[in-house]
């Protein structure tokens, strides 16, 4: 009973409806339109030091957006692969695809955070330190804003080491030290130890932000590539456990995989 | 093969003494010769109250073996959540049976052993750093374990009427004088609150009453009160130390996992 893709049995087996939030508290602050609705188009909130503030729930603008199953369609151009990456990410994509993070319920590192589709997202800005907290596994990443400089040796991560400065409205936030051999779809397009991941956050009103992703691995890529995210607020919710470790019933036959594969 | 969590712990942890992060953190207080000056006041928010934010780290652990400290050095809480206590826990007939059946080996229900989430009573005993962060109308807690966050509601909610249930359970806090108390229901059946197995339950509700008693200790006074596991309700305080100039690693249990293969039979 191999299937195709365990990863997408297990989002769909677990993903947390949208339509079926039980949390339904209304977000304080959100400015509302006569009907009590939120205002999507009121201007930006702003912090005490009057940069934007990012914080809130946030979720794709276009469900339908399909970076998370396939990046490369969003790319100008496509993924530029460097001599090798095509076969490696078919022999990820070869049954019974196992080895996606995902499908061992290992962390989606910094690119899926934002495409993933099925859940929302919340980021909570402080002065010195910027949060994106997602469902998946109820994970957090940290940003430093602090004015700290990148560090020389970090520690390889799922995640990396971010650091942020704000570039007049936006806010640029440089990546390194990731860990090796990280996917950024579920196609497997890789993601390196050499990566340089740039975003640009720029909340462009109340109810939208624009996230621009510059990815710089030349382990895997002969040049530089960019996509683009764009989230809605979602007002009056907030976020839900989604742990993907929870009632797993694909382990087993995994393994059996595993054993057939040695065999 | 008697404790898999334990055995688990002991490779996966992350070492505190060999942090990769150094940068100092701004804004503690120093003594003359540039130390961390632990026992000055504890710093304030701009509405004047306390500012728990910090990176801390269990206080009050057992002193280390003549041979030197391993590095996954844990609160005795961590063990046994009751230790404090000269009567024990005061389990409900059933309850001490549950607990010895959860020991037995190999241990494999234990939602460490299965690198699921430890529950709120846990994020403050592992042997892994957390960082308290906090904002106007929110407190989050981040663990290394798996790279969890908890939210803490401060914005004056009701805790819902029909919460879903999750390890975390919901949470809201309300500031008394100086002290943050936190109450917390909804959570998930089956959660344990230590590696002996003592168990809480969806009934179970959770007071933590947070205290900066100075720049570097924080206290935590926890009443469980769970009329399904336990006849009455129970308090023990939990330590915390401000780790300075350093942050949160990350520490993903299922990262080259190597235990599944020997439990699924």
């Amino acid at each position: 009973m191999m299937s195709k893709a365990f990863g997408a049995i297990v989002i769909l087996a677990l993903a947390v409806p949208l339509a079926g939030q039980w949390l339904n508290y209304p977000t304080p602050g959100v400015p509302r339109t006569a009907d009590g609705k939120p205002n999507l188009s009121a201007s930006t909130p702003r912090m005490a030091d009057r940069k934007p503030d990012l914080s809130g729930v946030w979720k794709l603008e276009n469900p339908q957006q399909s970076q998370f199953l396939n990046i490369a369609p969003s790319v100008n151009g496509g993924l530029p692969f460097r001599p090798g990456v095509a076969d490696l990410m078919k022999a990820r994509n070869a049954d019974p695809k196992t080895d996606e993070p995902i499908t061992r319920c290992l962390p989606v590192g910094v690119v899926i955070r934002h495409t993933w589709p099925g859940e929302v997202k919340k980021i909570v800005q402080n002065p010195g330190l910027l949060l994106i907290l997602n469902e998946y596994n109820k994970s957090y990443r940290q940003i430093f804003t602090d004015g700290r400089p990148q560090p020389t040796d970090p520690q390889p991560a799922w995640d990396g080491y971010s650091i942020g400065k704000w570039d007049g409205d936006t806010l640029v936030v440089e990546t390194t030290g990731f860990r090796d051999g990280q996917w950024l779809d579920t196609e497997g397009a890789p993601l390196t130890d050499a990566a340089k991941i740039a975003e640009r956050f720029r909340r462009l009103n109340f109810g939208h932000l624009e996230v621009d992703i510059t990815v710089d691995d030349p382990k895997a890529y002969t040049k530089p590539w960019a996509t683009k995210v764009n989230f809605i607020l979602a007002a009056d919710t907030d976020l839900l456990e989604f742990i993907c470790l929870e009632n797993e019933k694909d382990i087993k036959h995994m393994n059996a995989a595993v054993g057939a594969v040695a065999k | 093969m008697k404790t898999v969590a334990t055995l688990i712990a002991a490779m996966l942890a992350v070492p505190l003494s060999a942090q990769w992060l150094n940068y100092p953190t701004r804004g503690v207080p120093r003594t003359a010769d540039g130390k961390p000056n632990l026992s000055a006041p504890a710093p304030r928010t701009a509405d004047g109250k306390p500012d728990l934010s910090g990176v801390w780290d269990g206080d009050h652990k057992p002193p280390c073996p003549p041979n030197g400290c391993d590095d996954t050095r844990s609160v005795r809480e961590f063990l046994d959540i009751g230790a404090t206590l000269k009567d024990g826990l005061p389990y409900r007939p059933g309850i001490a049976e549950l607990t010895k059946a959860r020991r037995q080996p190999p241990k494999t229900d234990e939602p460490i052993t299965r690198c699921l989430p430890i529950g709120i009573v846990e994020r403050y005993t592992h042997a892994t750093l957390r960082k308290i962060v906090q904002i106007p109308g929110l407190l989050l807690i981040l663990n290394e374990y798996n790279k969890m966050y908890r939210q803490i509601f401060t914005d004056g909610r009701p805790l819902p009427v029909d919460p879903l249930p999750g390890w975390d359970g919901y949470s809201v806090g309300k500031w008394e004088g100086d002290t943050l108390v936190v109450q917390t229901t909804g959570f998930r059946d089956g959660i344990w609150l230590d590696a002996f197995g003592d168990p809480m339950t969806d009934a179970a509700k959770i007071t933590e009453r947070f205290r900066r008693v100075d720049y570097g200790h924080l206290e935590i006074e926890l009443t469980v009160d769970d009329p399904k596991a336990y006849t009455k309700p129970w308090t023990v305080k939990l330590y915390q130390i401000l780790a300075v100039d350093t942050d949160l690693l990350d520490y993903i249990c299922a990262e080259n996992e190597k235990d599944i293969q020997h439990m699924v039979k």
